[in-house]
């Protein structure tokens, strides 16, 4: 029997069966099926999935983490009076009573923009210098200027931003987005994590950034790693060839396919099936993490060298990865912690990151893929107008006003969005809050934040949270 | 093979809904659906509350809300409420739109019946003390073996249903040892079972045998460290290590001498506290040590102070009280009467325990307090040790010579690596002066037997491990946050109290402390232990029958399910504690049930009516957790090693393993980076509670099988079936390393047909012989692989050189390798790792 035919015949003698079968319906269905409920397999759709609420603008999310917190200040928030207050005491007005990392206790100076910044494309957005092929997708990103989050320090921010709360155990949005729409793919995981490391003192991350939280585990993002095994256990046991590992999962299916003749257990049925889906990411993910068959113009493009774990190489399996039906690609790259030798660590941060991240959107651009592609960027806070100096002039976390952007996937191209004061502390206007991202990515994807809920602990509960989010329609093209 | 009868479904067709005859039962029925659908705006939550109407109250669904009410008792019509339910103006509906919660038509035909019958409240199920009920009487006497069964089969009985029949003994062999001690039956024992003469007695005998066994408190413990969140890593930021590993000891200690459950609850919750503590109580109160905690550069000590104070009460009500207090520390709970006020007062318990003054990056990290553990069985060898030492010398002179021996070691290292060969000299003729002290001291002939006992000495204290204990200092100030935001100090003061709505808590001292708070949560008298009691029972039913009789193990609040056999969880709760809390025997009434021996296997119908198995008319059948997934295949192969390579004298606990685990799985960790060193001796193949617990990259394997981070408390680990958790069993090197060793063994220990050498891998891995298909199937992957590996010799050495246990000798590398295809199967299959 085809694997997917036994996946159908496992699944709708499994509805009704066990916790992940309650209230997930056709939505675990389709994704353990790895279909695409937005295609034309809409009719294997039997449970009357709720999902997608709407028709979707963006079918995939690539989120290109800056993990540490690029500063706005130096990247897109240009704000001259800052430059004209350099070395001055930070007005108190600002401070007072605000959380603060670091610098708690400390003297608060004003540090000026550490480069210089022009204004790009026809929409004349503001970009630094540090970011010169950012500043060629100047037309085709929408860039945030007010965003606002709720945790100061690294590990909750990250949690926060994710999963909209800094408690831990709670879905990331890659889990919720794959619980609502599934994945697009037979042989891949529906939510895959990419990372890469360059800049100043790399801060950890966590597994629990990608994990599934309350949802059922099907859900939690697969890490794919540059060194060893490209997912954990994906290769076959030293010794052991591939026709011997087919023979092996082929006899394994039988004892198991004749057992079930006696105890009639869906769950095993649903069991073969996760061995032969094993079993095709066995071949699969290889191929799909071996980027040495793409073009050497297409390597060139991206800077990247296969093999090198680099953020370059990582963009471009992104695409790959959109490609083959994977609908949440998470990227990290680690090293925007700049609380000192700021001008330094940019430099170099952006040397990994800057031609990578055009170069993915022009890819995407050029393959018709960024029109339902919804790709993000930005880190899990700003930082400080303020001067901190471990080493060369820095800046410390801050969270009450900081610069994201969004492409593709529906988003109005070219424009900025909000504002931050006069020396880019406190978001002033149009503020958006991370639920107010949240709402707004769920929403091209076809998701209502406020109807998208799981029942936990007795709460339905939601990405966005109990707060009131909104999606921020002025981004919507 | 069991099938229930076709005609079953006709005849219970209608349990599941509320048919016209039975009494309305407002816990049961009404409530989830008023908590569910209305609560959120007309509930506890004062903030929220709109139209100044609360329906969680009879007074306030009755009040008067000028010239009309809400509800009408007796008169739906003439209800506000049931007009709004039914309106056709959509500005009047409730409940409104933008909630996105509709009801039912039955659900409103139920609101509409409950008004006219009077709209009678009662009291939430789960803040009612439980109470006990005459034990049912049943049509079939027979079946019964114990109350427990009374009220299953009386339960069944009215619903027409008959209860399955009992498994087969190999089922219920194998279904014993995975849940009471978690391990498989070796094939002797199975034998032994099925060849009883009596099977009732060999059944009690069993059960006796096992809850005896040292793995017992093993396997106990996996489900408690789930629920206080166990972990060896401290969870946030740079996830550093931290000292705890002598309280896993603890719990496994508490479940094998069946410690009483109030006095684990007092030792664990307050063992600082405890009038006398000795050892084991002030490691035991490491309980409230075991949260997450922050180590990052930069953190506010007064924010961190609130999540952590946050943190212990979302576990305290979690695990004790099976509620979300937690989500009262921004507002008041929307769903039960839980105050943000009760939040922080919760919170002040433990105001007494301080987690400051430790950042950095150290590893472990360092978190005082801390004290040094030794094990009861190197304390003992310590006596042993001191004892003999003074029967060669005094005290003093064996202080004296240790002294001397100390500085002798000095000037002899500091002479060894000295350039001065004039400044070496002297060093050493002060050794020597030295040693001709020592020699004073101790006579020549004593002094190898004073060598011996010294070295032995400083081996076994070397074992000592430090662990994060509770003392109490004087309080923090607490405060309610509004919002809870804890920069916000215009909240009041607040000292340590329980929930308002539940009462007060007796208390001597000046203020209720956390020994206080203890009793006040087992004592069924003065306090909640009859509610704690039955959180209890509710779980042990969940252990022991896959389910629990209230669905909800972590929240009995107005959102949690009511039970399925409210009778008989509340007998279960008073037995427990009249019983004096023994855990022991609460698992032995229900191991030694006939419901827990039927059969776990359903009929499409039974499953289609009963999903959950809440009416216990069949067994649970469900894939072992992950830890018992990893003991499982280590005993089979014979690789397990059940104790701490501590002493010559077994040992249980210990510190955490460290199995094989993908390179670089810790590279995204940092202050300090992290380089994962596996252990390469006997503590490799250790048992997976003992498994290092890195909260943030859990082990992939413990991930892949569903074993949560212990970031929260978790009462109930999912069930899944994924890809990653066939890659994990199909080539993760503990299991290739498993199926190696478990070949070497078939070989090893059964005679040379291939057949009887499966039949023998079949009896150590299913407790039975297999049949003619499935020898056919595992010839054919045999004799395939077997002929692949004889033209490519190299590649099956490869194979067998993986893991750190040494391959046998004298064994053909091709057949070894072939035979491991087998056990490889064999691990892989759905049958091995469930328990039925």
């Amino acid at each position: 029997m085809m694997p997917w035919q036994t996946y159908h015949n496992a699944m709708q003698r499994r509805a009704f069966l066990g916790r992940a079968g309650l209230g997930v319906g056709s939505a675990a269905l389709s994704s353990l099926l790895g279909r695409d409920l937005m295609g034309a397999e809409k009719a294997l759709d039997s449970g009357g999935s709720p999902f997608p609420h709407f028709a979707p603008k963006a079918k995939r999310v690539i989120f290109l983490c800056m993990a540490g917190g690029p500063s706005h200040l130096e990247t897109f928030d240009y704000k001259p009076q800052l430059n004209a207050l350099d070395g001055k005491a930070m007005p108190e007005s600002f401070t007072k009573g605000q959380p603060i990392a670091q610098l708690q206790g400390k003297e608060l100076k004003v540090l000026g923009h550490q480069g210089e910044f022009k204004r790009y494309g026809q929409s004349g957005q503001y970009i630094s210098d540090y970011l010169p092929y950012t500043a060629k997708l100047a037309d085709d990103i929408a860039v945030v200027r007010s965003m606002v989050t709720e945790q100061i320090n690294h590990d909750p921010a990250h949690t926060f931003m994710n999963t909209g709360t800094a408690i831990s155990g709670r879905p990331s949005m890659g889990a919720w987005t794959t619980y609502g729409l599934g994945a697009a793919t037979e042989d891949l995981p529906g939510f895959v994590v990419l990372s890469s490391v360059g800049g100043r003192n790399p801060q950890p991350i966590a597994s629990r950034q990608w994990s599934a939280g309350f949802l059922p585990s099907k859900y939690q993002g697969v890490e794919f790693n540059s060194t060893g095994d490209p997912v954990h256990y994906v290769k076959n046991p030293k010794g052991v060839s591939d026709i011997q590992q087919a023979s092996l999962v082929n006899t394994i299916s039988q004892l198991d396919q004749k057992r079930n003749q006696l105890v009639h257990n869906p769950e095993i049925d649903t069991r073969i099936a996760a061995y032969e889906m094993a079993y095709r990411m066995q071949t699969s993910v290889p191929g799909l993490v071996d980027i040495s068959d793409e073009p050497q113009h297409v390597l060139d493009l991206y800077g990247a060298i296969p093999g090198d774990g680099s953020f370059a190489s990582n963009c471009l399996l992104a695409r790959r990865l959109a490609e083959r039906g994977t609908r949440f690609i998470h990227l990290y790259h680690r090293g925007w912690d700049h609380h000192g030798d700021l001008a330094k660590y940019m430099d170099i941060c952006c040397g990994h990151t800057d031609r990578a991240t055009w170069a993915l959107i022009t890819d995407l651009k050029q393959r018709g893929l960024l029109n339902d592609t919804l790709v993000i960027w930005g880190g899990e806070f700003g930082r400080t107008p303020m001067f901190q100096g471990k080493g060369g002039p820095g800046r410390d976390h801050h969270i009450k006003g900081f610069s994201m952007w969004m492409a593709g996937g529906g988003i109005r191209p070219g424009i900025s969005y909000g504002n931050t004061d006069e020396l880019g502390y406190n978001a002033v206007e149009d503020v958006v809050h991370v639920r107010d991202l949240h709402a707004t990515m769920l929403h091209q994807l076809g998701l209502d934040h406020n109807r998208f809920s799981y029942q936990f602990q007795g709460l339905d509960m939601k990405l966005t949270g109990v707060e009131k989010a909104r999606v921020v329609k002025e981004l919507i093209g | 093979m069991v099938t229930l009868r076709q005609s079953f479904l006709v005849w219970c067709l209608p349990i599941l809904a509320v048919s016209a005859q039975d009494a309305l039962d407002f816990n049961k029925d009404i409530r989830p659906i008023l908590s569910d659908k209305c609560f959120f705006c007309h509930g506890p939550d004062s903030h929220e509350r709109k139209a100044d109407l609360r329906l969680d109250t009879e007074a306030g669904a009755r009040a008067d809300l000028g010239g009309y009410s809400a509800i009408v008792p007796g008169n739906a019509v003439e209800s506000e409420f049931y007009q709004r339910l039914i309106s056709g103006d959509p500005n009047d509906l409730m409940p409104p739109e933008e909630s996105h919660k509709n009801l039912e038509l039955e659900e409103i035909a139920l609101l509409k019946r409950w008004i006219d019958e009077g709209a009678v409240y009662d009291e939430p199920w789960a803040y009612a003390a439980p109470k006990k009920n005459p034990v049912p009487k049943v049509n079939d006497a027979n079946w019964p073996a114990n109350w427990v069964d009374h009220f299953v089969l009386s339960k069944l009985e009215r619903k027409e249903l008959a209860p399955a029949p009992e498994a087969d003994p190999v089922t219920l062999i194998r279904r014993l040892h995975f849940d009471l001690i978690g391990l498989p039956p070796t094939p002797e024992r199975t034998q032994n079972f099925l060849n009883a003469k009596d099977y009732e007695t060999a059944w009690t005998d069993l059960v006796d045998e096992l809850l005896a066994s040292p793995q017992f408190g093993e396997r106990l413990a996996i489900y408690w460290l789930d629920l206080v969140r166990y972990a060896d890593t401290v969870g946030y930021h740079g996830d550093q290590d931290h000292n705890i590993s002598p309280y896993r000891d603890y719990v496994i200690r508490a479940f094998n001498q069946n410690l009483s459950f109030d006095t684990f609850t007092r030792e664990q919750l307050a063992g600082d506290l405890i009038e006398d503590s000795g050892k084991w109580q002030k490691v035991a109160s490491g309980y409230n040590r075991l949260l997450q905690t922050s180590h990052e550069g930069g953190i506010q000590e007064k924010e961190y102070n609130t999540i952590y104070a946050a943190d212990r009460v979302r576990n305290l009500s979690a695990v004790w009280m099976g509620a979300t207090v937690g989500c009262a520390q921004c507002h008041d709970h929307k769903y039960d009467p839980y105050t943000i006020k009760d939040h922080y007062a919760l919170a002040a318990f433990f105001a007494d325990v301080h987690d400051v003054g430790y950042n950095g990056n150290a590893l472990p990290t360092n978190r005082p307090p801390e004290m040094l553990f030794h094990s009861d069985a190197n304390e003992e060898k310590l006596r042993d040790i001191k004892e003999d030492l003074e029967s060669l010398l005094s005290p003093q002179q064996i202080m004296q010579l240790r002294e001397f021996e100390k500085r002798k070691l000095q000037l002899e290292a500091e002479a060894r690596i000295g350039k001065d060969q004039k400044r070496k000299n002297e060093l050493l003729s002060q050794a020597k002066l030295i040693a001709s002290k020592i020699n004073e001291v101790i006579p020549t002939q004593k002094k190898t037997e004073w060598d011996r006992l010294e070295s032995e000495r400083r081996t076994v204290e070397a074992r000592g491990r430090l662990t994060m204990i509770t003392e109490a200092k004087p309080p923090r100030e607490m405060r309610v946050l509004p919002r809870g935001d804890w920069q916000d100090e215009s909240g009041e003061l607040i000292t340590p109290a329980i929930p308002e709505f539940m009462g007060t808590i007796p208390y001597a001292g000046e203020i209720p402390t956390r020994l206080d708070l203890a009793n006040w949560l087992v004592d069924p008298e003065n306090g909640v232990g009859g509610l704690t009691a039955r959180i209890f029972a509710n779980r042990f039913w969940y252990l022991f029958f896959g389910t629990g009789i209230s669905r909800s193990l972590e929240d009995f609040g107005g959102q949690g399910e009511p039970p399925a056999n409210g009778r008989l969880l509340d007998n279960l709760s008073v037995a427990f504690y009249e019983n004096d809390w023994d855990i022991k025997a609460l698992v032995r009434l229900l191991v030694t049930s006939r419901a827990y021996r039927q059969s776990s296997m359903t009929s499409a119908e039974l499953a289609e009516l009963d999903p959950y198995n809440q009416l216990t008319a069949r067994q649970s059948r469900y894939r072992l957790p992950a830890e018992i997934i990893r003991d499982n295949a280590l005993a089979v192969s014979g690789l397990l090693v059940l104790n701490f390579p501590d002493i010559e004298a077994a040992s249980l606990g210990g510190d955490s393993v460290k199995p094989y685990q993908p390179i670089d799985y810790y590279k995204h960790l940092n202050f300090p980076t992290r380089k994962y060193t596996q252990h390469n001796d006997s503590r490799q193949w250790r048992r997976g509670l003992y498994v290092h617990w890195q909260r943030l990259f859990l082990h992939p394997m413990m991930k892949a099988m569903d074993a949560p981070t212990r970031e929260e408390c978790t009462a109930e680990r999912p069930r899944s079936n994924t890809p990653n958790a066939a890659l994990v069993l199909l080539n993760d090197p503990t299991f290739i390393e498993a199926a190696r060793a478990f070949a070497a063994r078939v070989l090893n220990e059964s005679d040379d047909s291939f057949e009887e050498r499966l039949t023998h891998a079949y009896q150590l891995c299913l407790s039975r012989s297999p049949e003619e298909d499935e020898v056919q199937l595992l010839r054919n992957l045999f004799t395939q692989t077997q002929a692949e590996y004889e033209s490519n010799a190299v590649a099956a050495k490869e194979l067998l050189s993986l893991g750190k246990s040494p391959p046998p000798e004298g064994v053909d590398p091709v057949k070894l390798a072939s035979w491991t295809a087998v056990t490889r199967a064999l691990l892989n299959l759905s049958e091995t790792v469930t328990r039925n």
